[in-house]
């Protein structure tokens, strides 16, 4: 099997100075629809491959959140020509690693990724046995039962973990079970899972016109793409997963209140509607959040931490998924300072929106997030196919990561104080609180006019 | 840790690969300036940043009862201003820089970790200079951190069960060596510091005779050593903390302490005496501690997780260390499976490797395992930055960072099993479990709504 089309080699512009450029690349559709991208990154001698596979938690049955993850799971638990034994003997001899495990954040994420990391040297070996996994795994019915009840007992321990619960509990309470990004997989959706749902979900989703390949790192890329393209080049074309095109979602004014008897702080989230992926508005919102509650000194943790020593840390998280996402505020403290965080957190909010920033501030925020883009993004192979991943995902160009310095160069104190407005208010917020009820249930009552209270021992995350 | 936001942890974050790498020890230039601070430097212009890591060798081991926590504490009142910048001024004019930072402390070391653009380089020595040499005391700067460290602790120990088990589980390991207090402090020591403690532990851990610096990324060396002698030579040596003369007396017996919390699954944690970090056996125990918890293959992944369902998970964890330390296996018992069951099945896998010879394709699985993340380690600046620092202090060089692969290589099947023998023993252990507490089951049927 070759390539249908030749390679678009993509080149590097010179780099200009303060200006930041994706390595190059190249980017190539096989005859099933496979796409490959392949960016060579001399260095450690390791090698990344990342496969993802459009739909990712999106494509979820409603009764059966987890099915897309539990399949990425047991990829590895048996092959038509490796057990699970095997195959991980053969993994770990290598000191390869393989992960399909879906991670924070796979509750928004709109593809399945699947990524394997060899010694360079493994390089045909490694991705023998990634394209082995993906396209050949049998879902032998032992291992499906033993991984869906060890799912079942990871989503029960969640619970001991308040930080992650609440988490889960702010996606199912804000999205609502209408939205794909509103059912986090629990114990009871991850028991209704059967092997054949997994089967027919893999025979759906894992097909040429809806997987994308991504290879970096030190490797050749004239030796590996036929290689790649006769591994891959064999799939059934399949049909292109439909993302959907908008999701009904929750939203509103109430407060879930999570009952934590033993918890001596209250952990709390305040989120309201934000952007997509694609929203012209994303760098302006993702300064004026830097100020807000992205770094250290942003309004929220100064407030909150450095002024009041209320707490560790708050902050204000900007999701910024396929579908529009959140823009949520969380923190925590003490279980008797926990109106006054909440007030204070709401107060912040409040300013932020009536008097919005500074030019000094806007100047700041937009050197922190030039400073810190490199190593968060360009630094290492993997964070560059997470990139080039994006581009795929969101149909987006190499003008996101060459034209990005620019850009936010570009975002005046007007513009940034009309995304304040816009973005940040004060009104028809959505609480979650999970902490000792019955000494906060009282102050709970105040912030929304309607209050759902659940007791964290209560199966389940999504409200039934 | 100072805070914990999600940027650290993609910054952090050992998943990745940078160019020019492999770096021989002659990448790295080393100088000491004449108040004895040893500054280590490897040049990396893959990105136009620089990660730059303050070890300072001073920990909680250099504490005692009543100031317990005070290295940690201390780790935060260093971002509280100094003379020539004010408090939140080292914070503000980072970030403005585009640069950002955090800190960690440890029994042994207090370590700061500043990432920064290149442009930032004077500016980050100015203040880093300022705040070493002349702190500033603010008492309600005090206060206002010790409810920022209260609530760290909280976070960390108090709301979490593996938080809790693991600090009884030390106490219990160490009865007299300062690795017997936590970290973060007890409570009651928290609440109550004095300024007295404060300058006192400034002035014997933060003097330039105890601290290595390390910079890696787009700064050059002439650059780099010729800011430190401007801003960071004149800063005075200072008597370094005295030594640490308690030695752990041999444990005769195997220890054993419950915690009874409420919890969806039990925890519990097994640890073994172990040497420090700098003894030859540091790299047996590495290949031991691979071949049983590295990988779905592993030993005890694959007889406890996969083939008897025992666990939800196991993990091996032993951290460096000045001092003799723990090595601690972690195991999260499934639903309706006794942790007793469990710790069974962990002891005779634990005995097995002492008793029967290791076959040579599993010693080479585990090397090369340890050869991959190795390298996995190397692909940040950052990951540099610090395991550089972490050579030079507890490995004592930083050129065994550049030997590690000839170090896994030298190690022999009979050396994995003379280790697991002479520490896996029965007396040599502490176990902790965490027993979930028996509560009512809440009453069946939809959440409870109350309408205002």
């Amino acid at each position: 099997m070759t390539a249908r089309l030749g390679l678009a080699l993509i080149l590097a512009c010179a780099c200009l100075p303060g200006q930041v450029k994706l390595p190059p690349y190249t980017r190539q559709v096989l005859p099933n629809g496979v796409v490959v991208d392949l960016m060579s990154r001399p260095g450690v001698p390791l090698v990344g491959i990342r496969i993802l596979v459009k739909g990712g938690a999106e494509s979820d049955p409603a009764d059966r959140a987890g099915l897309a993850g539990v399949t990425a799971q047991l990829l590895r638990k048996g092959t038509s020509k490796r057990s699970a034994d095997q195959f991980s003997e053969e993994l770990d001899s290598l000191g390869g690693t393989f992960q399909a495990e879906q991670g924070f954040g796979s509750q928004i994420s709109p593809v399945t990724p699947v990524s394997g990391e060899f010694l360079k040297k493994d390089f045909d070996r490694g991705l023998d046995l990634m394209a082995d996994a993906v396209l050949r795994p049998a879902f032998p019915e032992a291992e499906v039962s033993k991984l869906l009840s060890q799912r079942v007992d990871a989503a029960k321990a969640l619970k001991d973990n308040p930080q992650g619960a609440i988490s889960a509990y702010f996606q199912a309470f804000f999205f609502g079970p209408g939205h794909p990004y509103g059912r986090p997989p629990d114990e009871i959706t991850l028991a209704r899972i059967s092997r054949q749902d997994i089967v027919d979900y893999h025979q759906r989703m894992y097909c040429g016109r809806n997987m994308i390949v991504i290879v970096s790192g030190d490797f050749d890329p004239a030796v590996a793409a036929p290689k790649i393209a006769e591994a891959f080049g064999g799939v059934a074309p399949g049909k292109a997963y439909e993302w959907a095109l908008q999701a009904p979602f929750r939203g509103g004014s109430d407060l879930l209140l999570i009952d934590k008897p033993d918890a001596t702080q209250t952990y709390f989230y305040i989120g309201q509607p934000g952007i997509d992926r694609k929203n012209p508005d994303r760098v302006t919102l993702l300064l004026v959040n830097t100020l807000f509650g992205g770094r250290f000194t942003s309004m929220l943790n100064e407030e909150l931490r450095v002024n009041s020593g209320l707490t560790y840390g708050a902050n204000c998280q900007v999701q910024e998924p396929r579908l529009a996402g959140s823009i949520v505020i969380t923190t925590f403290t003490k279980t008797e300072t926990t109106a006054k965080a909440i007030d204070m957190a709401l107060e912040t909010l409040r300013r932020l929106g009536e008097k919005g920033i500074t030019a000094e501030q806007l100047t700041s925020a937009k050197a922190y997030f030039k400073g810190t883009y490199p190593p968060a993004r360009l630094q290492t192979a993997d964070q560059l196919a997470a990139i080039l991943g994006e581009f795929e995902i969101y149909g987006l160009g190499r003008d996101e990561v060459d034209d990005l310095f620019s850009r936010i160069d570009a975002v005046s104190l007007e513009q940034a104080n009309a995304a304040a407005r816009k973005y940040y208010k004060s009104e028809n917020l959505t609480f979650v609180l999970l902490g000792n009820a019955a000494k906060i249930r009282e102050a709970a009552a105040k912030y929304a006019p309607k209050v759902v209270e659940v007791s964290i021992t209560k199966p389940g995350i999504a409200l039934q | 840790m100072r805070f914990l936001i999600v940027l650290i942890i993609l910054i952090m974050g050992l998943t990745g690969l940078t160019a020019p790498l492999l770096a021989q020890p002659a990448d790295v230039q080393t100088v000491t300036l004449v108040n004895g601070m040893k500054i280590l430097i490897q040049e990396d212009h893959n990105i136009p940043n620089v990660a730059m890591y303050f070890f300072f060798r001073i920990g909680s081991r250099n504490e005692h009862p009543g100031t317990t926590g005070l290295s940690h504490f201390f780790e935060h009142m260093m971002f509280n201003g100094a003379k020539k910048y004010g408090p939140k001024q080292f914070d503000v004019e980072m970030e403005k820089s585009g640069g950002n930072n955090n800190a960690y402390t440890t029994e042994d070391t207090t370590v700061y970790t500043d990432w920064f653009p290149r442009s930032a380089l004077e500016l980050m020595m100015d203040m880093e200079a300022d705040r070493i040499r002349d702190l500033s005391f603010d008492p309600k700067m005090v206060e206002s951190e010790r409810g920022v460290v209260y609530s760290e602790r909280r976070l960390s120990v108090d709301n979490s069960n593996f938080g809790v088990l693991f600090e009884q589980l030390g106490a219990a390991a160490f009865i007299a060596h300062p690795y017997h207090w936590p970290v973060i402090g007890w409570p009651s020591d928290i609440e109550s510091w004095t300024m007295d403690d404060l300058k006192a532990h400034f002035r014997m851990g933060y003097a330039p005779n105890n601290c290595v610096m390390v910079v890696v990324g787009d700064a050059p060396a002439a650059d780099v050593i010729g800011l430190a002698r401007k801003y960071l030579e004149p800063i005075p040596r200072q008597e370094p903390p005295p030594p640490v003369r308690t030695k752990e007396p041999a444990q005769l017996g195997e220890r054993r302490v419950v915690v009874r919390k409420p919890a969806q699954l039990p925890i519990e944690m097994v640890a073994y005496h172990v040497p420090e970090t700098k003894d030859p056996d540091d790299a047996p125990l590495d290949v031991m501690e691979t071949l049983l918890v590295h990988g779905q293959s592993s030993r005890l992944y694959n007889r406890l997780v996969d083939k008897e369902q025992l666990v939800l998970s196991v993990n091996a964890f032993r951290q460096p260390a000045l001092d003799p330390g723990l090595l601690i296996f972690t195991l999260q018992p499934r639903s309706g499976i006794e942790p007793a069951r469990a710790e069974k099945a962990l002891f005779e896998e634990l005995q097995r490797i002492g008793n029967e010879p290791l076959s040579p394709q599993e010693l080479r699985k585990a090397k090369n395992q340890l050869l991959a993340d190795h390298y996995r380690e190397l692909k940040t600046i950052a990951g540099r930055a610090n395991l550089l620092g972490v050579y030079e202090v507890y490995y004592g060089d930083y050129k065994k960072l550049f030997s590690v692969e000839a170090t896994i290589e030298a190690v022999t099947a009979a050396d994995v099993q003379r280790v697991a023998h002479q520490y896996l023993q029965e007396n040599n252990r502490t176990v902790a479990t965490l027993i979930p507490e028996a509560k009512p089951e809440p009453p069946a049927g939809p959440a409870k709504e109350n309408r205002q």
